[in-house]
């Protein structure tokens, strides 16, 4: 306990200096102002911002990235409150009540609950993090090539099972992702596969290129294709701080679901989407009378707002401690901080503790700046949110040309954000799910690295993987998850859960 | 990548397909399976204790082919959602949009063909009014408004050697030689940037009056 708390003491002391703060400070800001914009998710806000945190020290840099995201998170969820569009699979739930309450004037005190419960989450989970951190990394010191294959089998497994819609296509995709991280040269031998001969595609296709293609580009050109219907709240906002009563009802709520939201969020394979699905059925279950929700219960947006808070905060956990991106935000958190040369994983916290606890601390100040600024700055929100979508896209299209153009100074790159936006459009209308492909593409270099060190020491059997105990265990917790969700029965819930 | 499979899979809406859209899907698969079979045909495999280039690759493309197949098949078993409406104009305009930011940022050169590099300054603005045109509302004044606001903005940002001072290409170097040789690319860079916000303010004030309608950036159907 008393090693936690000189941690963090040492996180605080480096968060606290006036550059962090500030870096904090503008990236929650940013973010928010970026991620309010409907039909931006979390992953294209970062794509874009990516650039803007190059001129810092890594330090800074990450601690602005984080802000980034967490703003960008806060600003879908106001973006879902305000108008009804949720930007990512995490907000949808948010939506639910929370535009209700918009419609009967209480927009400010749904506003106000979500950013209170997310502070409270930030909170919490920024404890568990600073808490599991430690024995992770020891446990990951453990894992040689073979488990760490195995546990990015486990991932992708839980990324497939929890992606939406059909299981089959999520399957293909992740196929596609891994097959994706292939082009470029071969880590052993030298050779180049898939390159067309092209020389910039050598290095394999970079992270961003797809990101920015796949969800920034792609979700423009599906925008288009719908007729736009904004439905933006002509009620007034009504006042932000929650009275006694609200409170009442709305800390339970509160509380169940950071607990839930931090343990899915650890999940590999962004079990953190599942957080406010499910704090929402538990308060469901568990209210007195579950009829209010859908038409402005408090509680049904407290609950997975929390949980949406505290999942997106210990999805950090498995890439600070293993080094493995849980979802794809977190690959392009990767991304990142290679960008800076650092290499995620365990040796983080030996070789760069100002880093590593600098980071952690800066997650609860990020958390804190959300609260400041977000509370404010609703009525700027609003205004951003009325700017009609054919003025909106091209700014976003000019962003991301930009941004991508900004990181390897190579106009190829820029064209290949085409090429992706293209196929990503593609693969959207034929149903198929991107961000599994993502996750597939980030760990598939990994993937393969691991599976060629394992064969070479188990000479070339197989069988290593199921011989060796805590791999054994983890092929056979992702064989069973499979197996489960493939049950006819499972799979009916699993599709309510997601329809709801 | 081209796509000659979606007009297949809306033809045969009412035939025995019952989910056209995995139907497409799935040859889409094969499609990009195929792609990467062919592309990985001249390289060595290997073994497992000492696995080839080509190993994964294959595999992973036999597994995609699979997977493509399996939708096929299921297509004509199960009900399954029909395939969405297609627009062809705003993927269109949106990858010219790009294309010409990415030829005209730092110029292309090859053969014959050679486009001068123009940097930010007229990139941006090419990408937000081409790609602006990838909805039937677009009108032309708005998006000029908005390019030559956004633009220098934009260019201050990442330029500036007081902000993030990012090495993209902001003017053409011609243009450089227009102004007294004893400034800097910093002063130029924000004379340029303050003349193109001054000529966006020109053209909302001067052209104001002509169209009143297309005039308001906000909807205001909302109250705040």
């Amino acid at each position: 306990m008393g090693d936690l708390f000189s941690n963090l003491g040492l996180g605080f002391s480096v968060a606290f200096s006036v550059q962090n703060i500030l870096s904090a400070f503008i990236g929650c800001l940013v973010g928010t102002l970026i991620g309010v914009l409907p039909g931006v998710g979390p992953i294209a806000t970062i794509a874009m911002l990516l650039p803007i945190t190059f001129s810092l020290d890594p330090t800074g840099a990450l601690i602005m990235l984080a802000g980034i995201y967490y703003g960008a998170q806060y600003g879908g969820s106001t973006t879902a409150i305000l108008v009804n569009i949720p930007g990512e699979a995490t907000s949808v739930v948010t939506a639910l009540d929370g535009h209700q309450m918009a419609r009967q004037g209480r927009a400010g005190i749904a506003l106000g609950v979500a950013a209170i419960g997310s502070f409270f989450a930030g909170t919490v989970a920024t404890l568990v993090i600073a808490a599991l951190g430690k024995p992770l990394t020891g446990l990951a010191l453990l894992f040689g090539p073979t488990e760490y294959f195995a546990l990015m089998v486990m991932g992708l497994v839980f990324a497939v099972v929890l992606a939406r819609g059909s299981i089959l296509k999520a399957i293909a995709m992740i196929l596609l992702g891994v097959l994706l991280s292939t082009v470029g040269l071969d880590l052993e031998t030298g050779e180049e596969r898939m390159t067309f001969g092209l020389a910039f595609l050598s290095d394999g296709i970079d992270f961003a290129v797809l990101a920015m293609g796949v969800f920034g580009i792609a979700e423009i050109m599906r925008n288009l294709d719908h007729t736009e219907h904004r439905d933006v709240v002509r009620q007034a906002i009504g006042r932000l701080l929650p009275n006694k009563d609200d409170f009442k009802q709305a800390y339970k709520p509160a509380i169940r679901g950071t607990l839930i939201g931090a343990v899915l969020g650890i999940l590999p394979g962004n079990g953190a989407v599942l957080g406010p699905f499910a704090s929402y059925t538990l308060e469901k279950k568990l209210a007195k009378d579950p009829r209010r929700f859908g038409r402005g219960a408090i509680e049904g947006v407290a609950g997975p707002e929390s949980a949406n808070n505290a999942g997106a905060q210990t999805s950090f956990i498995p890439l600070l401690t293993l080094g493995i991106p849980p979802n794809a935000v977190m690959a392009l958190m990767v991304g990142a901080m290679t960008i800076h040369g650092i290499i995620p994983g365990p040796q983080v916290m030996t070789k760069n503790p100002d880093l590593f606890w600098g980071m952690i601390a800066s997650m609860w100040i990020g958390n804190l700046m959300l609260l400041v600024i977000n509370l404010p700055l609703v009525g700027l929100w609003v205004r951003l949110l009325k700017v009609p979508y054919r003025l909106l896209f091209p700014a976003i299209l000019m962003f991301c040309c930009i941004g991508i153009y900004s990181i390897n100074s190579l106009p190829t790159d820029v064209m290949f954000i085409a090429l992706f936006g293209f196929v990503g459009y593609m693969l959207i209308k034929f149903g198929f799910e991107p961000a599994p492909m993502l996750l597939g593409f980030v760990l598939g270099k990994l993937m393969e690295e691991n599976l060629r060190r394992a064969l070479i020491l188990s000479r070339g059997s197989l069988e290593t993987f199921i011989e060796r105990p805590v791999s054994a265990g983890l092929l056979a917790v992702a064989a069973i998850l499979l197996i489960i969700a493939l049950l006819p029965s499972i799979r009916k819930g699993r599709d309510e859960v997601f329809t709801e | 990548m081209s796509i000659p499979h979606e007009n297949q899979g809306a033809a045969s809406r009412r035939g025995a397909v019952r989910a056209p859209q995995s139907l497409a899907g799935g040859l889409f698969l094969i499609a990009l399976a195929a792609l990467a079979l062919w592309l990985t045909k001249d390289l060595d495999q290997g073994r497992l204790n000492a696995m080839g280039p080509a190993m994964l690759p294959r595999w992973l493309a036999v597994g995609v082919a699979l997977s493509g197949l399996a939708l096929i098949v299921l297509a004509f078993i199960k009900d399954g959602d029909l395939l969405e409406r297609w627009s062809i104009r705003g993927p269109f305009f949106i990858i010219v949009a790009i294309l010409s930011f990415a030829l005209t940022i730092r110029g292309y050169a090859s053969g014959s063909v050679a486009i001068p590099g123009l940097g930010l300054m007229f990139a941006g603005p090419l990408a937000i009014v081409i790609g602006g045109f990838a909805t039937p509302d677009a009108r032309f004044r708005e998006l000029l408004i908005l390019a030559l606001a956004l633009t220098p903005g934009c260019m201050i940002m990442f330029g500036d050697s007081a902000l993030l001072n990012l090495p993209i290409p902001m003017f053409p170097q011609a243009l450089a030689g227009v102004f007294p040789a004893g400034w800097s690319q910093n002063a130029i860079l924000r004379t340029i940037a303050a003349i193109m916000a001054i000529a966006a303010l020109l053209v909302f004030f001067t052209t104001r009056g002509s169209r009143r309608t297309t005039v308001d950036v906000a909807d205001h159907s909302g109250r705040i």
